[in-house]
């Protein structure tokens, strides 16, 4: 800084002065690692497991890695199942999320609505998963449809966020236009911001699809159908090489649908 | 939009710079194909969807015994047994998101740099690459199930591990990407002054890149605090332990307490996380723009 003012000509070669110390890194760090020594005694950390324990895991492991793979098609029922409910929350659950993103943005929604709306979001998104099928599971009895009721809660959460980050950085000008030939907030959001947000809401919705496959697995476990059902089952009896083969099936699944969707959305944007 | 209309009435009339009105066609069919696909599924799936017009009124109802259970005097038996059980489990479930976080953490920063192409020769990053996109194909259950909780046995401990080797995939993508990312010169001034490749890292491309990698850390934090739930539920402890149980026994109040400290405790903690990482992205004026999460790549 000195070397800038005036009067002051630092001599040629000298070097600038080094800065101080940043004491609200160290503070950060201090934090940080005090917090980091109290969790590792919380919950006893220790590797020691790793060898003394490492044969109990072994019968485990050895199942997971001779995967069963006929059951994989025993259970095709179940997979379709799976799809359908991640069909059905992702559409149902984008939809209402983009009415909710509208009304979560200061570009759409008046100054009160907005906030109110911010606060049920973060509310909403509090809950983990397994809360919101747990939920509906006791509401409408374990099967689909607590599953799909489940996912849809879910998906407004991610969905609206996202797309109400988008709204929020629209480009302010088309908006003005339409305010200047007069339009409604509800014409305005219609012609003015929607188009523009759209690119960026198909391939979060592609996202959420994505995501809901991945949840299946939450999903069944909690009661909400579909092939994490099949798991619960196979889980409770130690059918280890039958998950292991599902899980395999499952990571290919997103994999293909992760590659399609990215496709889909390179030609949509 | 009167004068638009008579202006498109005739051909005779358009003035020559008004263009035409792209055609409509494409995003109908899109419209009603996705429609056709969701009356499909909803057909084709096996739910008894006349449960629905019962629902609201039990949602009620149970939504109603929840309040009592939030609302009566914390301070009397048996409400009082409801928020210190689920208080207790919610830090279980913090401890265990923040040691996972923090092996994810000391894990992952070494190999961010092993799949940066800027820094690492092509064969390392694409073996590096190739492993965190496995590792972010596994779900974090799996791993507990298969690996964490044969070797270490139920309790927060499988839970946190198995939440660690989680992070490490989208982690080390992240922060890979961050490193990729940093402005060039400042590595070359290092190196142009004989920087050994170590202390070009360390000198020209850490500085750059920590703020991102920081805030990729608070950010896994936060999403391993719900995707420890799932763990609890299978006997990993936590918070999901308690909420299978009260939803298991159906004691509504018990459920509005758990529910209750859970929202509590994760909003808290997400502002707190949003505004740190606001901070280090933004530095202490704020000066740099509004940050975006990277939530479309966490998964």
């Amino acid at each position: 800084m000195t070397t800038t003012a005036p009067g002051l000509k630092a001599p040629s070669g000298s070097r600038p002065p080094k800065p101080g110390p940043r004491w609200a890194v160290w503070i950060g760090i201090a934090v940080a690692a005090l917090i980091s020594v109290y969790c590792l005694v919380a919950i006893e950390f220790t590797l020691e497991p790793l060898v003394t324990n490492l044969t109990n895991g072994q019968v485990v492991i050895e199942q997971f890695l001779n995967p069963n793979w006929e059951f994989v098609w025993r259970v095709r029922d179940q997979w379709l199942v799976t799809l359908e409910i991640a069909i059905i929350a992702s559409l149902v659950g984008c939809a209402i999320a983009l009415l909710l993103a509208l009304m979560a943005s200061k570009v759409t929604a008046p100054t009160a609505l907005y906030r109110v709306m911010k606060i049920v979001l973060a509310i909403q998104r509090s809950l983990p998963d397994l809360a919101w099928v747990l939920m509906f599971a006791a509401i409408v009895g374990t099967g689909p449809l607590a599953g799909i009721l489940a996912l849809i809660m879910f998906n407004i959460g991610v969905a609206a966020k996202l797309t109400a980050e988008s709204i929020d950085a629209v480009d302010p000008g088309p908006v003005e236009a339409a305010q200047a030939v007069g339009a409604t907030g509800m014409q305005r959001a219609r012609v003015a911001v929607v188009p523009q947000v759209m690119p960026s809401f198909v391939s979060y919705s592609f996202y959420v699809f994505e995501l809901n496959i991945r949840a299946s697995l939450v999903i069944g476990i909690g009661g909400g159908g579909g092939i994490g059902e099949v798991i619960r089952v196979q889980l409770a009896s130690f059918n280890f090489e039958n998950i292991s083969a599902i899980v395999v099936a499952l990571v290919v699944v997103v994999f293909i649908l992760d590659q399609l969707s990215r496709t889909i959305r390179r030609r949509l944007i | 939009m009167s004068g638009h209309a008579a202006l498109a009435r005739g051909p005779v009339t358009r003035p020559a710079g008004v263009p035409k009105a792209p055609s409509k066609l494409p995003k109908t069919l899109g419209m009603l194909t996705t429609l056709a696909v969701l009356l499909l599924c909803i057909w084709a799936v096996d739910a008894p969807w006349s449960r629905l017009l019962d629902a609201p009124s039990a949602f009620a109802d149970y939504l109603r015994l929840m309040s009592e259970g939030v609302f009566a005097n914390p301070t009397l038996e048996p409400q009082r047994d409801y928020w210190v059980t689920a208080g207790e489990a919610m830090l279980e479930s913090l401890q265990m998101a923040w040691v996972g976080t923090m092996i994810g953490a000391v894990l992952s920063f070494p190999v961010a740099f092993l799949a940066a192409r800027t820094i690492s020769p092509a064969p390392v990053v694409a073996v590096t690459r190739m492993l965190l996109n496995v590792i972010r194909a596994i779900p974090e259950l799996i791993i507990a199930i298969a690996i964490m909780m044969p070797i270490f046995g139920f309790g927060p401990l499988a839970g946190a591990l198995a939440l660690g080797v989680g992070s490490v995939g989208t982690l080390g993508k992240l922060s890979s990407e961050a490193i990729e990312a940093v402005e060039p010169r400042s590595v070359e001034a290092v190196s142009s002054t004989g920087g050994s490749k170590l202390q070009v890292i360390w000198w020209g491309v850490v500085p750059q890149a920590m703020p991102e990698i920081l805030a990729f850390w608070l950010y896994r934090f936060e999403i391993n605090i719900r995707a420890g739930a799932i763990l609890g539920a299978l006997g990993a402890g936590g918070i999901g332990s308690i909420l299978s149980q009260v939803f298991r026994l159906r004691n509504w109040e018990q459920v509005g307490v758990t529910l209750a400290v859970i929202i509590i405790v994760t909003v808290i903690v997400d502002q707190i996380s949003a505004r740190v990482r606001h901070r280090i992205i933004a530095g202490p004026k704020g000066a740099a723009s509004e940050h975006r999460d990277p939530v479309a790549e966490m998964g």
